[in-house]
């Protein structure tokens, strides 16, 4: 049996979610690694809710948030946007391929795109082999 | 090269039956093709035609030979979800191409003036009788139970007549035709019809011609069947006429079983069936091709059946010794002859008897040269 | 903190999640958690027997915690909380876990997806434990309204509000009301005076004893919240300011300037005008080309600048109407002219439309399509033609490339935001979409609303509409006001961001990024302060906090990092 990867996606509640919510009501097939967490809004999610996931045992992280300009709180992607960058250089410090975090725009009306992002990500994530994290973590603390 | 929009032209087409309310009802969506028993892949008539008379593309429109594909068996006009008749404008459009064609014009005045048409009509049918008023000699001498056509009416004399009128005729219709060879073949620069095509095709378009076999996909054979029979009678008749009067017009009563009675019978059954069927059915007004008539089609169908009854007539007196009626009626036979060929051949609906088939005949040959120059 | 008793209830939705999702067995597993009390699986959750399940567990069990894993909580996570809230617990402490949309709609095996639900679930029982009880709170309202803009959506919501009793200040920068609809002569597709619909509007509103009118006048700052809003407002110079409890937007629209697209000369062919400038012809009837010579051929142009990527993307929506009302003003005035419309799509959604096009197209009005990739060109027509201009087409319907003789043509300009739609949006605290308009709450179930409590958007400045959708918004805006005027007193959010005043050091980060100036800074303390009123949830400055001082409240840091243990405690 090929890796199964777990990814952990913090979707906001007013675009992505919604999008992951119309992916549902069109019935679009995607994998099923995906574990989505909500939060209200993209700038919301601090970088120690993503250390926790991989710490936990995620292979791979997903963020989305609403396009620039659609955030429902204003500017909390551009936030989001700007803690994804220095997380980015962050986890490739602990060892954590840069691959495995990812940000993406997905609006309320991105269910397809959704879908599709999803199984990029599993793909991607599922190419790069388990997370060593959990182990390490397991080993040294 | 980018053509002009003219919306003037939808104004002149009222003159050749369009109506109004139904050029501005067409919003395209295309039922009339879709429902058309002869558009073709590729084509498509006759939204297309129609969108071209809305635009006033007249170049266009007289380059193309749809209209005369149409035998109107009205289908498009009973699917149409506004009420556009469609079929009443390919109809019109056959009008306005024959005036298109004629290069002298009269065409055209024809068609757009109902008075000019009958006064000339009117003249003609005058002008016949006088002549024969001032120089026919009623043979009085002869026994008056004893019919002598030839003495009233001599065939050489007759015969001269008829081919004068053909030779005229002939003239404006075979140049007419060859304008319509120019407009639709030679200035379409799109198809490059290679000469051996012509020989090829020209059977297809001479079997056409007598069995009308594209008509036949259209629905209602009885509509077929009564065009094609009043046609055949028609060409049957004009050939006699034109080419074997002697034969045909004789003081000798022949037997029933003699070719010339029962050949006679059938043509005069074809041209009284067909004119019949046609007039109840533009009289009733039922049948969607018949729901709209122009006066031509009126003043055609009534010159036809009386030129049948007359000839009927003539045929009844004859055999039964009535000398005068048969001279009167033969004068009337030929005052409602002359108006129909000289108004109709050239310039009118009679042409549709060559300008379909030449249009099938081209349409035809640029089909073949397209699949010629794919398969290259 | 007392000792958790959750109660797990797994939906069937009838078949749509059974179907995909062994419920049964998820819960049962999901019963032998810890703190688990009652794990049930039920056909619909969401149905009256459903809810009633909950409520008789939590009377029977004591339960203190619930989760439904059922379909998302965008759908029903109100209609479980009113259901604890019946039961008597707080509806806070209770969470949804998406197993439909997320999970039995979206995969195809059936072992997965059972697992994945497991995982959901176990997250959801890891978050609940954390759930704290929160209270409703709520403000006064003020009864006055601040209405921004004084066009037609405005004067109406002016005039729906006023005429309950309600102060109303009307700002309007111009030195006139009416906005646009001054400037047109005919409304479509009725054909009536915009005179006749809107002088009497004016007069009303300024004779009205509640509407106070400031014209040639702009708001310059708006402080408070939602009933307790702050306005300055300058009126040729002078700053007054004004309390107001709600504020209505209806700052309308600007026409889109076709100078920048060359292929229709606008600005170099002089007989090229924009539908404004048609419209001021009709209006002191004189329709004629700039050398006063009446027009032989017109030609009126779709979409310029609507729904084409290179300017705006969408349909400015009034421009068809508008050039079927040109056309048969035109075809009037001028009964011997040729009309040509050149269209794209024909778009008569509104009352009336439809009829209105189908009687111009019995007017002699030649309709011509063009793609919308494949715009029309205007030029000067060569010397000796009989017309000004030629407008060069490929007409879609016949599929050939035509030339259209033209004295006049008419560009049907589309609409779009004003240039300072930004500064109002700041001003008033409201999102922008991509194209400046301004963003609704809920773009259909709620669409006057913002996400600013106490402000409406009505009219174009929320996207393009007619006049009879943007009195429609006005109404409903003043309808919202009256009624939360009415109430007294209205609710806000709950799940705001608080301060441990303890841990806070005062570097004052939050401040800078809240985007609703909810963060004050109280120097005696060296502490931030949220003002709850106008604190949104979003939880930006939660995760900004350096020193974890700042809780968003349900959705804090132990929460989620309990939820996602709970995630990762079962694998793939």
């Amino acid at each position: 049996m090929s890796f199964e990867p777990t990814i952990v996606s913090f979707l906001c509640n007013w675009c992505s979610y919604t999008g992951a919510d119309l992916a549902g009501t069109s019935r679009i097939k995607y994998a099923s690694n995906v574990r989505i967490i909500r939060v209200m809004c993209s700038g919301r999610i601090e970088p120690t809710f993503v250390i926790k996931a991989f710490t936990e045992g995620a292979d791979g992280v997903l963020i989305c948030g609403c396009h620039p300009g659609d955030c429902h709180y204003h500017e909390g992607n551009y936030k989001c946007l700007r803690r994804y960058h220095l997380l980015q250089k962050y986890i490739q410090q602990l060892g954590i391929e840069k691959d495995r975090l990812r940000l993406e725009w997905i609006s309320a009306s991105e269910g397809k795109q959704f879908a599709e992002l999803i199984d990029d990500m599993t793909e991607t994530v599922r190419g790069l082999g388990p997370s060593k994290v959990k182990e390490v973590m397991t080993t040294y603390t | 090269m980018s053509q002009r929009v003219d919306p003037n032209l939808m104004k002149e087409l009222e003159s050749y039956g369009v109506k109004k309310k139904d050029w501005n009802a067409c919003f395209h969506c295309g039922n009339c093709t879709a429902v058309c028993p002869l558009t073709e892949q590729g084509s498509m008539f006759p939204r297309k035609g129609i969108r071209s008379m809305q635009m006033g593309l007249k170049d266009k429109l007289a380059a193309g030979v749809e209209p005369w594909l149409c035998y109107y068996c009205g289908d498009c006009s009973d699917t149409c979800p506004r009420d556009a008749n469609p079929g009443e404008m390919m109809m019109a459009l056959r009008r306005w191409l024959t005036s298109v064609y004629d290069w002298t014009g009269l065409s055209g005045k024809l068609y757009r003036s109902k008075p000019l048409h009958l006064a000339v009509v009117s003249f003609l049918f005058f002008a016949v009788l006088a002549v024969f008023f001032i120089f026919a000699k009623i043979p009085l001498l002869s026994d008056p139970a004893n019919v002598q056509l030839n003495s009233f009416a001599p065939v050489h004399v007759i015969e001269l007549a008829d081919h004068i009128m053909l030779a005229v005729l002939s003239f404006f219709l075979l140049s007419n035709m060859l304008n319509m060879f120019i407009k639709v073949v030679i200035k379409d620069k799109s198809v490059k019809i290679p000469i051996h095509l012509y020989f090829k095709e020209v059977w297809l378009a001479i079997w056409n011609f007598f069995t009308q076999w594209s008509f036949r996909k259209c629905e209602g054979k009885l509509y077929w069947f009564a065009h094609l029979f009043l046609m055949l009678s028609y060409m049957a008749m004009f050939s006699l006429i034109v080419l074997f009067l002697g034969w045909f017009q004789t003081d000798t009563i022949h037997p029933i079983t003699h070719p010339q009675r029962w050949i006679g019978y059938i043509i005069t059954a074809g041209l009284i069936f067909g004119s019949l069927y046609f007039m109840i059915g533009r009289a009733r007004k039922k049948d969607r091709k018949f729901k709209f008539s122009h006066h031509s089609d009126w003043i055609w169908l009534f010159l036809l059946f009386m030129i049948a009854i007359t000839g009927i007539l003539i045929h009844i007196f004859r055999i039964n010794g009535m000398a005068h009626l048969t001279y009167y009626t033969y004068a009337l036979h030929l005052a409602f002859e002359v108006p129909m060929v000289v108004t109709f051949v050239a310039f009118s609906k009679w042409s549709h008897l060559v300008y379909r088939p030449l249009a099938i005949f081209f349409a035809n040959l640029k089909k073949s040269t397209l699949a010629l120059q794919k398969n290259r | 903190m007392e000792e958790a008793r959750i109660g797990i209830y797994v939906c069937w939705c009838g078949s749509n999640i059974a179907k995909m999702v062994d419920v049964e067995a998820v819960a049962e597993e999901m019963g032998k958690l810890p703190n688990v009390v009652v794990a049930k699986n039920y056909k619909y959750m969401c149905s009256d027997p459903g809810q009633d399940l909950i409520v008789s567990d939590i009377k029977e069990h004591k339960l203190n915690r619930v989760v439904v894993a059922a379909c998302s909580p965008r759908m029903h996570e109100m209609t479980f909380r009113k259901a604890l809230e019946n039961a008597g617990i707080n509806p806070y402490l209770f969470e949804m876990a998406n197993i439909r949309e997320h999970v039995s709609w979206v995969h195809t095996d059936r072992d997965k997806a059972t697992k994945k639900s497991k995982s959901l679930i176990t997250a959801a029982i890891n978050r609940v434990l954390y759930h704290d009880p929160l209270d409703k709170r709520s403000v006064d309202i003020d009864p006055a309204t601040l209405v921004l803009g004084g066009g037609i959506a405005g004067l109406a919501a002016a005039l729906e509000i006023a005429g309950s009793g309600k102060q109303v200040y009307l700002i309007e920068r111009s030195g006139a009301l009416g906005g646009y609809a001054a400037e047109i002569d005919l409304l479509a597709p009725y054909m009536n005076s915009a005179a006749q619909v809107l002088d009497p509007l004016i007069e009303q509103v300024q004779n009205h004893k509640n509407i106070e009118i400031f014209l040639e006048s702009k708001v310059t700052d708006i402080s408070g919240y939602v009933g307790n809003f702050d306005a300055k407002i300058e009126k040729k110079g002078k700053e007054v300011e004004k309390k107001i409890g709600n504020i209505v937007v209806a700052t309308g629209l600007k026409n889109f300037d076709p100078a920048v697209i060359d292929r229709y000369g606008y600005g170099k062919l002089p007989n090229v005008v924009t539908a404004m400038e048609f419209e001021k012809m009709l209006k002191i009837g004189k329709v004629e080309t700039k050398t006063g010579k009446l027009p032989k051929n017109v030609a009126i142009i779709h979409c310029v600048g609507s729904r084409n990527p290179d300017y705006h993307e969408y349909c400015s929506r009034i421009c068809c109407m508008n050039a079927l009302k040109f056309a048969n003003q035109a075809r009037s005035i001028l009964p011997e002219a040729n009309i040509f419309d050149l269209y794209t799509d024909m778009r008569a959604f509104a009352k009336g439309c439809e009829e209105l096009y189908t009687q111009t197209s019995r007017k002699d009005v030649l309709f011509l399509k063009f793609e919308k990739g494949d715009l029309p060109t205007v030029k000067k027509a060569a010397a000796g033609d009989d017309c000004d201009m030629v407008i060069d087409m490929h007409e879609a319907l016949s599929g050939e490339d035509i030339e259209v003789p033209a004295d006049m043509v008419i560009l049907m300009t589309g609409t779009e935001a004003h240039d300072d739609a930004k500064d109002v949006a700041h001003l008033v605290g409201v999102s922008m979409c991509g194209n400046d308009f301004f963003i609704e709450k809920h773009p259909k179930l709620d669409p006057v609303a913002t996400t600013t409590d106490g402000v409406y958007i009505v009219g174009n400045c929320v996207s393009p509409k007619d006049i009879p959708d943007s009195v429609s918004q006005a109404k409903a805006a003043a309808a919202r006001i009256l009624a939360s005027i009415s109430q007294g007193s209205v609710e806000v959010e709950v799940t705001t961001a608080e301060v441990n005043e303890d841990i806070c050091c005062g570097c004052q980060t939050c401040i800078k990024v809240c985007p609703y100036t909810a963060i004050g800074y109280d120097e005696e303390k060296n502490v931030s302060i949220v003002n709850e009123a106008l604190c949104k949830g979003c939880g930006t400055c939660g995760s900004a906090c350096p020193t974890g001082a700042i809780r968003s409240k349900h959705f804090t840091d132990v929460q989620i990092l309990s939820q996602i243990e709970g995630l990762m405690s079962l694998e793939v």
